[in-house]
């Protein structure tokens, strides 16, 4: 069975049906979004149990000719990395699909199930496409059903938060579609055969020259700086995050992030081992940036879901940079906390989601003491603080651990700075749960029980907790069936920087 | 002689001469759309015609006419448009200050466009544009009793009159260097003397004939014309000015350029790629801020002037080939669009305002798909029809070593994200309390028809992309052969 494509086309036809529902169809519309995103994760369950935990590339391939003419085909299959983040997309959804449910939006509510039923189709395409020009499709095509979102369900600022969201999204992937097409050319001028195919692009290895690749990386490099985003590309970050309805919030924040650091080490890194190397220290830096900029500003963030976005932007910096520096246990670190990342974020905002509702606001200063009526909150919220800011024995402890380990082997000065980042973590995040939680009763009556979680809050926020759990105690369920892969992506940038290999033959292709 | 390779031009003529005989001949109620009929019938026999003649090149009165994949597939392209503007005129209320000759102007300049693109030599190339220009001269000014139509008209026709002028000066140059006008003799004098090319007098008419062309395709700066002749024109000209006359003198540009002076190339790339970029930045830059949809379309049609114009200028078989395949995928996504704007046109006054679409997807969620899939894949946005062209064109422009055309394209794609969307999320948002009385028609079947066939066209297209792209391969190669 060609399980992949199945996995993409569920939540696709999901999507469609749920857009030619009928408007008053609200209970029909729940039950077909609610069973359309279990079926998703029901299939990416089956991918998972067919994955072979030594694939270094794509496993599981379907393929098949779109326009043969120009390179381009329908080729979409698992490898070690994208497996993991197939699970992200899929369990989130699901999560989101049920936060959904419970709080459907007055107007539309099918049309609003079905695009994000079509977001999701989006996203798992992207993290399973083996063809660059497939990337790029699914890369634009899950832009359309989030910019709807925002622009229809978001909040007052909507129609120019989607706008900057659509624009500085576009500018980036064009440029990145220039350097893709360019890519398969300047290939097929050497090899004589036009294709987009990463496996055949990776297994020819065409000597572009180091000054072609730097370009050509370059053009993708702004694409997926933009998206994760990167500092100084983040000026879309705080208004779309604050501007969006909190459910796509969380969907954004966990999941679409992902696709720009995915991207970086699945293509950018693998694809152009001549021009990284005069990358590393550019991109780093403004990771380094990101990690120090983005914890000031949730500092002194002035609601919580702001806090949260800009924490985000301080640990995809860490994330970025566990991938550029070229390093084994750095980029394993990198995959491992792209996955906790996803949960910890969707965490973070679930629980503001629940602050929200309950109390009315998303100010912070205007909370204070929910933890007397709302100890079950309080906990988990607790919960999700310490994984937030990485405290040893937690999930994200070990993600950033092998960043700043595999970092500080390559360059030490990085792995000193990015370790301000860990301190801001812990200021940022305990001010958050102290400001709410902590302290006098302020800003709700009756001591802010409205707040406390209840069964429908845990179905979601339990899942997660569970999930962060597991990965504390057995990270290497992930970094065992991610390593060959991510061995493998970076061997070719290994090589051309003269640095030690892992243990296998350089450019093996698996069919 | 082939005189029957030919029957495409006879079918259109005897079709346009029997249209006009019937629109002055005093008609029963019940025959008043004979006209439109004969029209019809005349451009499927047509495309008919030209399935049966697919094949290798036959030539006609002497090398005048070339038969050939190129021109064929070029006049599918214009036959279609043809067939969807008269398609779009359909009934339509304001009709009653428009005149019976409608039909009959629309086949004539169907007419020029193909005799444009099918033609072999500089003297039918002329022909062609003119009787294209002539027809749609009058074409824009025929609601004689509108004042705008008229502006319209008036307009097009003092620009186009220079544009014609420049042409046929470019065209008197070049004879003088080559020594003959047959496109085929150009290419060979080109070929087999050395030190034509760079020759001051052929740069001289190469950047004659590249102005006038650029009027005729709405290149910047040659383009002051093109929104206020959008605007005024009734909308189904409009839709047949963005379509068949892009198509026809896109086609033109290919037979002087890519296939008579390939070997003068050098001559034209930069100038003409330079055309494009400024092209591509002002049109889409122009489009930003404007408050009707059909000037928005007018600055969009400039702006994809710019895209189609590197197929020209990287001047090879990958160029032509990607631009023919853009075409098809332009006037489906035009189309589609303007045959929305017609349809809110007919519902309100002034219904080519942007604030007239306010609300409009969800009042008439069929409407507002097709119009979302258009302007979607006017933007460029995977997996539509504009998106593969928009690949295939960056693709040879990489391939021709002219990346920097693709980087401007790709940044002038960004830009125009913006004002397609704003039309997108104009049309999704809840209309205004002030509802103003609207004319709440049925839908016209046949406008209806055009738009919904050009949204499929737009997902159709892209999904089997192949088929037609080795049809525009072909296309290519016939081109190319001199």
């Amino acid at each position: 069975m060609p399980w992949v494509s199945i996995l993409i086309l569920v939540p696709l036809v999901a999507s469609v049906v749920l857009m030619l529902l009928p408007a008053t169809e609200r209970r029909l519309a729940r039950a077909v979004a609610l069973v359309a995103s279990f079926l998703t994760l029901a299939v990416s369950i089956v991918v998972l149990s067919l994955f072979d935990d030594q694939a270094t590339v794509l496993s599981q391939v379907d393929h098949l000719d779109w326009i043969p003419a120009a390179g381009v085909s329908w080729d979409v299959g698992v490898d070690g990395i994208s497996i993991w983040l197939v699970m992200l997309t899929t369990v989130i959804f699901t999560l989101g699909i049920i936060a959904a449910c419970q709080h459907l939006p007055r107007e539309r509510a099918s049309v609003f199930l079905g695009l994000i039923m079509m977001a999701q189709a989006g996203l798992l395409g992207l993290f399973t496409a083996g063809d660059l020009i497939l990337f790029y499709v699914f890369w634009e095509f899950m832009l359309i059903p989030f910019a709807l979102l925002i622009w229809n369900w978001g909040g007052g600022e909507r129609r120019s938060a989607g706008m900057i969201f659509v624009v500085y999204t576009m500018v980036g992937s064009l440029l990145m579609l220039v350097s893709i097409v360019a890519t398969g050319v300047l290939a097929a001028d050497q090899s004589g055969s036009l294709t987009f195919l990463m496996r055949d692009l990776m297994a020819q290895g065409a000597q572009l020259g180091e000054t072609t690749s730097t370009i050509l990386l370059a053009g993708f490099l702004i694409a997926f700086a933009i998206k994760i985003p990167l500092w100084p590309f983040h000026g879309w970050l705080p208004r779309v995050y604050s501007q969006a309805p909190i459910v796509v919030t969380i969907l954004l924040a966990a999941v679409m992030s992902k696709a720009g650091v995915y991207g970086l080490l699945r293509i950018g890194v693998p694809l152009f081992p001549e021009g990284i190397g005069n990358l590393i220290i550019p991109v780093a830096i403004l990771a380094l940036v990101g990690i120090i900029y983005g914890s000031l500003l949730a500092w002194r963030a002035p609601t919580m879901r702001l806090l949260v976005g800009y924490s985000s932007l301080a640990h995809l910096g860490f994330i970025v940079l566990g991938i550029i520096v070229i390093d084994r246990m750095a980029a394993q670190g990198a995959v491992l906390q792209m996955i906790n990342h996803g949960i910890v974020v969707a965490a973070a905002f679930v629980i503001v989601m629940i602050l929200a509702r309950g109390t009315g606001t998303e100010d912070m200063d205007r909370l204070g003491g929910l933890a007397k009526g709302a100890p079950k909150l309080a906990v988990a919220f607790l919960f999700v603080t310490m994984a937030a800011l990485a405290l040893p024995g937690s999930n994200a402890f070990v993600g950033e651990f092998f960043i700043l380990g595999g970092v500080f082997d390559q360059y030490a000065w990085m792995a000193v700075i990015a370790m301000l980042g860990v301190i801001y973590a812990a200021v940022y995040m305990l001010r958050m749960y102290q400001s709410t939680m902590n302290g006098p009763v302020r800003g709700v009556q009756d001591e802010g029980r409205a707040a406390e979680m209840r069964g429908r809050d845990a179905i979601i926020l339990v899942p997660l907790i569970l999930m962060m759990l597991w990965i504390a105690i057995w990270p290497a369920s992930i970094v065992n069936t991610s390593r060959s892969s991510t061995d493998w992506a970076l061997v070719p940038a290994q090589v051309a920087e003269d640095r030690p290999t892992a243990d296998m033959p350089a450019r093996e292709v698996r069919p | 002689m082939n005189a029957g390779a030919a029957l495409t031009m006879y079918v259109m003529g005897a079709t346009m001469v029997l249209a006009f005989v019937l629109a002055v001949v005093p008609l029963p109620a019940s025959l008043r759309r004979l006209p439109e009929f004969t029209g019809i019938a005349g451009i499927v026999a047509t495309l008919a015609i030209t399935v049966a003649q697919w094949g290798e090149r036959q030539v006609a009165f002497y090398g005048e006419l070339r038969i050939d994949r190129f021109g064929l597939l070029m006049t599918w392209i214009i036959m279609l448009s043809a067939l969807a503007t008269i398609a779009l005129a359909w009934g339509e209320p304001a009709a009653a200050g428009r005149r019976p000759e409608f039909t009959g102007l629309v086949l004539a300049a169907a007419t020029g466009m193909m005799l444009t693109v099918m033609s072999g030599d500089l003297i039918t190339l002329f022909i062609g544009i003119e009787l294209l220009s002539v027809s749609l001269y009058i074409l824009c000014a025929i609601e004689v009793t509108r004042e705008r139509s008229l502006e319209s008209g008036l307009k097009y026709l003092i620009t186009g009159s220079i544009g014609t002028a420049l042409l046929i000066y470019g065209f008197a140059l070049l004879y003088g260097v080559a020594g003959t006008t047959s496109l085929a003799g150009i290419a060979d004098r080109l070929a087999t003397v050395d030190g034509l090319a760079s020759q001051p007098l052929l740069v001289a008419a190469i950047a004659l004939i590249v102005v006038a062309l650029g009027f005729k395709a709405s290149a910047v700066p040659f383009h002051m014309w093109t929104p206020d002749v959008y605007q005024g024109a009734p909308t189904p000209v409009t839709a047949f000015m963005g379509t068949g006359t892009k198509a026809a003198a896109m086609g033109a540009f290919l037979l002087v350029f890519t296939g008579a002076t390939q070997q003068a190339s050098g001559d034209w790339r930069v100038l003409i790629g330079a055309m494009a970029v400024i092209t591509m930045v002002v049109g889409n830059v122009g489009a930003l801020m404007q408050q009707n949809v059909k000037r928005m379309l007018a600055w969009s049609s400039i702006a994809q002037a710019g895209y189609l114009l590197i197929g020209v200028a990287v001047g090879t078989e990958v160029g032509a080939a990607a631009l023919i395949y853009y075409l098809f995928a332009y006037v489906a996504m035009t189309l589609a669009a303007f045959g929305i704007v017609v349809l809110r046109e007919r519902e309100v006054e002034d219904g080519d305002r942007l604030a007239a679409f306010i609300g409009y997807g969800r009042a008439r969620p069929w409407a507002g798909v097709v119009m979302t899939l258009a302007l979607l894949s006017l933007a460029g946005f995977p997996p539509l029809a504009g998106f593969v062209g928009k690949f295939l064109l960056f693709g040879s422009a990489v391939d021709a070593g002219m990346s920097w055309l693709a980087i401007v394209a790709a940044v002038a794609s960004a830009i125009s994200v913006v004002y397609y969307l704003r039309v997108v999320i104009v049309m999704w948002s809840p209309a205004p309390e002030d509802q103003r009385p609207e004319r709440r028609l049925q839908v016209p079947r046949s406008v209806a028809g055009v738009a919904t066939v050009g949204a499929v066209a737009v997902i159709g297209l892209a999904i089997w992309a192949q088929p037609l792209i080795e049809l525009c391969t072909d296309a290519a190669r016939a081109l190319m052969i001199p």
